[in-house]
């Protein structure tokens, strides 16, 4: 029988040790709290920063020259696109420009061009520059020193399989830790729980090779970490809007604003009117503003879509180079290297990527705080936020002052211990570890991506009323087989079949906010909504289990 | 099975095994020496073949990755 072997005490515990749960871990430990770091894999090379970034998003308006309200227009017109609370993003950029200096004081370099910081890519021409270029290849190196001299406690390779609540309030969790091939269980109980588990991947079929599950932009072992927190009552948002990431076909690897050249046709023609040539200033953002451009060309036939960087000057071409060291694509270059691919003579092709979970997830409000007291986000999950890098440091920050708080008020659970959750869970494991001639994660993984890709497609697909009613009955079904079917046995393969139940929970939560949304809107296609409603574009779709179904409300969206 | 490890450079030390971000790695029943297990589920995100003190790790790239490129002359007949 599994059972919890050892139980630990902490005031917040983290669950992802990526870049937004070692900010908190640092942020806390500055101020005397206790956290526990809970990593699936290894705090050094865990999560979508794990070898590296190069751009920030940042507000310093005395080097931009421009106000708060020019800021947040330039972002929800770009890349970040517009299903942020303002409010929100308001709080963030005020502190974004106090932890790019922290950063640098640490080690991780924001000023690699000289003694000032330089703002570039991912911009339009003549408008204002919103990222910092910086070299982020050390990023997690220093943070995690950074997080241990400030008292953090990592337990690596121990995922977290549940959240327990009481009484509306956070109370800890339960980690599975994965070392041996057999399991073993630890709970840990906590005045607050700040999750940083990143954006959720394998959602979707890859939509570049989908025979392979782990060929993503975006870290695939950061898959369904926000249900957790959805089961015990965290409001999500935002859930039906795709968001896509685009990139090298078919080897997946984030990075676009890196890439110094002209998105181009097969016949030369630029596809976007932003650039000519070539401009390390800006990067081509085309991408960013038509964010369904590759799939749309390979749609309609006039792609596949290139990258040119040929007229870079050879200067601007290495400086390149170095830009996929900082962001950490080094993989991407020694393949490159191996098989002769040189931006200087070869167009790369581009193509989208399939949807992820990123900037649409658990609501937080400007503490970072979600409708579960004592649970807190950071990073890549907020649904009603979403800037990568920059949101990650700057909410992992955020939450951790405002949880450190909290905590000073909060008392230990003595309930948790007996928390009825705990056995029942540990039920389910031990039926999925010992159960005999049983089908692996991957079949549910995949059907899952099936269901997802048929009933609730990105743009240029549609979504409507029946294809959605019939998605979510076929979800359920899927679920179903799921817990009667899968083996999973050993820690490994347990991890990654608890994560394709966290990912039907969080599919059943996209498709049910998608079928709510009777409108079109960017990449929500509804085939029977076809109008854009004036009205609801200021109202955001909350998700929350209830009686445990899905139940979807509305709400303004919170403007600056 | 996309890292492969030199087993004339490795040591057996295990870096490679603790700090995968997707336990690719694990170690051999009786050695305890890390063995590629997981390969399906390689990122190539390069981590194991950065770490790695005895240069012993490599990324195969597998066939469905390749990057799709051409000659950039193509895209332009009149610049050839």
């Amino acid at each position: 029988m599994l059972n919890v072997q050892r139980i630990l005490d902490t005031d917040i515990l983290i669950v992802g040790g990526g870049i937004a749960g070692l900010m908190a871990a640092i942020c806390a430990g500055e101020q005397g709290i206790a956290t526990i770091v809970a990593e699936k894999a290894h705090v050094r090379r865990s999560g979508s920063g794990a070898t590296g970034n190069d751009h920030f998003l940042c507000f310093m308006p005395e080097i931009q020259k421009i106000t708060l309200k020019e800021m947040i227009n330039e972002m929800m017109a770009g890349q970040v696109g517009p299903w942020h609370d303002t409010l929100l993003t308001k709080v963030f950029l005020e502190r974004t420009a106090e932890m790019v200096h922290r950063w640098h004081s640490w080690g991780i370099n924001m000023k690699p061009f000289g003694p000032d910081y330089v703002y570039m890519g991912h911009a339009f021409p003549d408008r204002p520059r919103m990222y910092v270029k910086y070299d982020g290849h050390n990023q997690k190196e220093i943070l995690v020193k950074k997080a241990k001299e400030n008292g953090a406690l990592f337990l690596n390779h121990h995922p977290v399989t549940d959240l327990l609540a009481e009484d509306g309030r956070v109370t800890g969790a339960l980690l599975m830790d994965v070392r041996e091939d057999e399991p073993r269980f630890t709970l840990v109980r906590a005045g607050a729980v700040i999750m940083a588990t990143g954006c959720s991947t394998r959602l979707y079929p890859n939509s570049m090779t989908p025979a392979m599950l782990f060929n993503s932009g975006f870290c695939p072992s950061c898959a369904g970490g926000m249900a957790s927190a959805y089961r015990i009552g965290a409001r999500l948002v935002n859930m039906e809007h795709p968001y896509t990431h685009a990139g090298t076909r078919y080897f997946a690897r984030c990075g676009k604003a890196t890439w110094i050249g002209v998105y181009k046709y097969p016949d030369g023609r630029p596809i976007g009117p932003f650039v000519r040539r070539p401009d390390r200033e800006i990067g081509d953002n085309t991408s960013d503003v038509w964010k369904s451009v590759f799939a749309d060309l390979m749609a309609n036939g006039t792609g596949p879509a290139y990258l040119d960087c040929t007229e870079a000057s050879p200067e601007d071409l290495e400086f390149m180079r170095q830009g996929m060291i900082s962001e950490g694509l080094t993989s991407q270059l020694d393949y490159m290297d191996r098989e002769g691919i040189d931006p200087a003579r070869h167009a790369v092709e581009f193509g989208r990527y399939e949807p992820l979970l990123f900037g649409r997830g658990l609501e937080i409000d400007e503490t970072g705080s979600t409708n579960i007291k004592g649970l807190y986000v950071a990073g890549d999950p907020i649904g009603n936020f979403r800037s990568g890098i920059a949101g990650a440091v700057t909410w992992g920050w955020i939450s951790a002052e405002n949880a450190s708080r909290h905590v000073k008020e909060a008392e230990l659970s003595e309930r948790a211990r007996e928390d009825p959750l705990i056995a029942a869970r540990l039920a389910l494991y031990e039926k999925l570890l010992r159960r005999e001639n049983g089908a692996p994660w991957q079949e549910f993984n995949i059907a899952l991506q099936q269901l997802m890709n048929d009933y609730c497609p990105p743009a240029p697909r549609v979504r409507s009323e029946t294809l959605l009613r019939a998605g979510l009955k076929y979800m359920g079904d899927l679920r179903a087989h799921a817990l009667r079917d899968m083996a999973a046995p050993n820690s490994h393969t347990l991890m990654r079949g608890l994560e394709v139940l966290d990912l039907v929970d969080l599919g059943e939560a996209v498709m049910t906010a998608a079928r709510e949304r009777r409108e079109t809107r960017v990449q929500h296609i509804r085939s029977d909504c076809p109008f854009t409603s004036l009205s609801d574009g200021e109202k955001f779709i909350n998700v929350e289990l209830k009686n445990g179904r899905p139940v979807t409300s509305w709400r303004r969206r919170r403007m600056l | 099975m996309p890292p492969l490890i030199d087993q004339s450079r490795c040591i057996g030390c295990g870096v490679c095994m603790e700090i995968c971000p997707m336990q690719v790695f694990r170690p051999n029943k009786e050695t305890r020496r890390p063995e590629v297990t997981y390969g399906d589920e390689c990122w190539h995100c390069n981590s194991c073949v950065l770490d790695c003190r005895q240069q012993a790790l490599s990324l195969r790239i597998p066939a469905p990755f390749m990057m799709l490129h051409v000659n950039a002359s193509e895209l332009e007949p009149g610049r050839r």
